[in-house]
């Protein structure tokens, strides 16, 4: 701090501030400390409110117009941060208790033992400074909090929140994250010939560095989805990009299918990603085999292998991060693979890709029950009508 | 979360209990530096007493595994439970990061 301490002294005697100017000299020539005098609690509030800067009260108890415990009731009203001494009568326990029950910081007694007040003033000061520092962390975390929250919003809002209207088939995604900022996201792109992409990717870790390293990595998917046809070929590019300079040794896993709506041709490459989950029209459910590919960004020039099947009316494929099959119950064991199978087991031809991602969410919701939620969840379902 | 390690034949042994996950991987990660960096050779991570890792877990244990890269120490993992193991298969670590099934045939192995 580089200005002087400033210490208002509020006393009746007129004799104390010659006395105090005095014997804190050598403080006051220090630059440590300054002071200004009122005569009573009104004058004292006056000062108060024209000086602005004033830092810690010292404060006689009997006075006349206004005494020191009806002034020291005023003082948070003007700022809660200003601290307050009170100068007593010696043994007055009674003026002393209600002094602190109304805030005062500490008491010194008459007559002034200047040695002793100069000692209580630097405990004042020291209390007051550490509280204002605690203040200032308090707005600080508050604003980041703030900024979390925005940055939260922005990424929800490149999540697709409408949906391609075609009547051969349907898609729905959701993701819920478990924190401010996530690390899972999903897309969905119209290509070339009437085809469209899906992906869905969960990066390493939470907060803001993987926030940051998912909105890069679904910009470069989304810019090297557009010229490329095949999904090995996509996460291959993508991933010597995300490579460079990625010293954070931050990861994305990534799923991406490029759907025929003509052939119900469904091709897809797995970069570290869980097995995509197929229901048939018959109700039987089955995990897709898994392409064998490293998850993005930690090795450069991979190929990654793609695998296609044929969707038949009424077949239906379940994208999904492994918020779902991680999700825990309050007994701790998690939903597992198998607790997709058995939502889907049996299922008719007839789910649609609302109901699907719907109904993903719905069950892990049932069976996490009061447990927390520890990881972003994500689900995209595709579905072929009839 | 539990880390403690042992010096075996011509390798450090590093084991690492319970849990890792997005709230105590940066814990885990340098608590196994610390062991790891009062010593130049091989280091093996026995993960037999793991119940489960995350993501944010597996990506301490690629920064481990860079760092030992750097001073051109051997690092493999050893012991991994089945749900760990099919985690490292999903993400295809298990292309990245040597594995062994036991800690006796990691010991071997980085012997030879």
């Amino acid at each position: 701090m580089n200005r002087p301490y400033k210490i208002l002294v509020v006393d009746d005697e007129p004799d104390l501030e010659p006395l105090m100017l005095q014997r804190m000299r050598r403080h006051i020539r220090a630059g440590r400390y300054s002071f200004v005098f009122a005569r009573n609690g009104l004058e004292a509030l006056d000062r108060l409110n024209e000086d602005g800067d004033i830092d810690m009260v010292l404060s006689d108890i009997n006075m006349p117009q206004m005494d020191g415990l009806t002034l020291l009731e005023q003082i948070p009203k003007v700022d809660p941060n200003i601290r307050s001494v009170i100068i007593s009568a010696y043994g007055d326990m009674k003026n002393i208790r209600t002094a602190m029950n109304r805030g005062a910081f500490d008491f010194v007694t008459k007559p002034v033992d200047f040695k002793d007040l100069q000692i209580t003033i630097e405990r004042t000061l020291a209390h007051m400074m550490e509280w204002r520092e605690a203040l200032s962390y308090r707005d600080k975390l508050v604003s980041i909090q703030n900024e979390l929250e925005v940055a939260s919003r922005i990424q929800q809002s490149i999540l697709p929140s409408e949906f391609p209207d075609d009547l051969r088939y349907q898609v729905y995604g959701n993701m819920e994250p478990a924190r401010d900022v996530g690390g899972d996201f999903f897309d969905i792109m119209l290509l070339d010939e009437g085809q469209i992409g899906l992906a869905i990717a969960d990066v390493s870790d939470k907060g803001v560095p993987a926030a940051l390293f998912m909105m890069s990595c679904r910009t470069l998917l989304k810019g090297v989805a557009i010229g490329l046809t095949e999904p090995g070929a996509v996460l291959g590019e993508v991933n010597d990009l995300l490579h460079e300079d990625n010293e954070t040794m931050l990861f994305v896993t990534v799923l991406y299918a490029v759907y025929n709506p003509s052939t119900g041709e469904f091709t897809y490459a797995s970069g570290g990603h869980d097995a995509p989950l197929l229901i048939r029209s018959d109700g039987s459910v089955s995990l897709l085999p898994l392409t064998d590919g490293i998850a993005l960004g930690v090795v450069p020039e991979l190929e990654y292998k793609q695998h296609s099947i044929t969707l038949g009316p009424g077949d239906t494929v379940v994208l999904y991060t492994d918020g779902v099959t991680e999700a825990q119950n309050t007994d701790g064991s998690a939903f597992e693979v198998d607790g997709l199978h058995q939502i889907f087991a049996g299922s008719s031809a007839y789910l649609k890709a609302r109901e699907g991602t719907d109904l993903v969410f719905e069950k892990v919701r049932e069976f996490m029950g009061e447990a927390s939620q520890f990881d972003d969840i994500t689900c995209l379902t595709l579905h072929r009508d009839n | 979360m539990d880390v403690t390690s042992q010096r075996t034949g011509g390798a450090l042994i590093v084991s690492v209990e319970g849990r890792v996950d997005g709230a105590n991987a940066r814990k885990f990660q340098k608590a196994v530096e610390s062991v790891i960096d009062d010593d130049d050779g091989a280091v093996i991570l026995d993960m037999e007493n793991l119940s489960y890792i995350s993501s944010a877990g597996l990506r301490s244990i690629l920064l481990i595994a860079k760092g030992l890269q750097k001073r051109n120490s051997q690092f493999a993992v050893c012991s991994l439970q089945d749900a760990i193991g099919e985690v490292f298969r999903i993400v295809g670590f298990d292309k990245i990061v040597t594995i062994h099934s036991s800690q006796g045939e990691a010991v071997s192995a980085m012997g030879s």
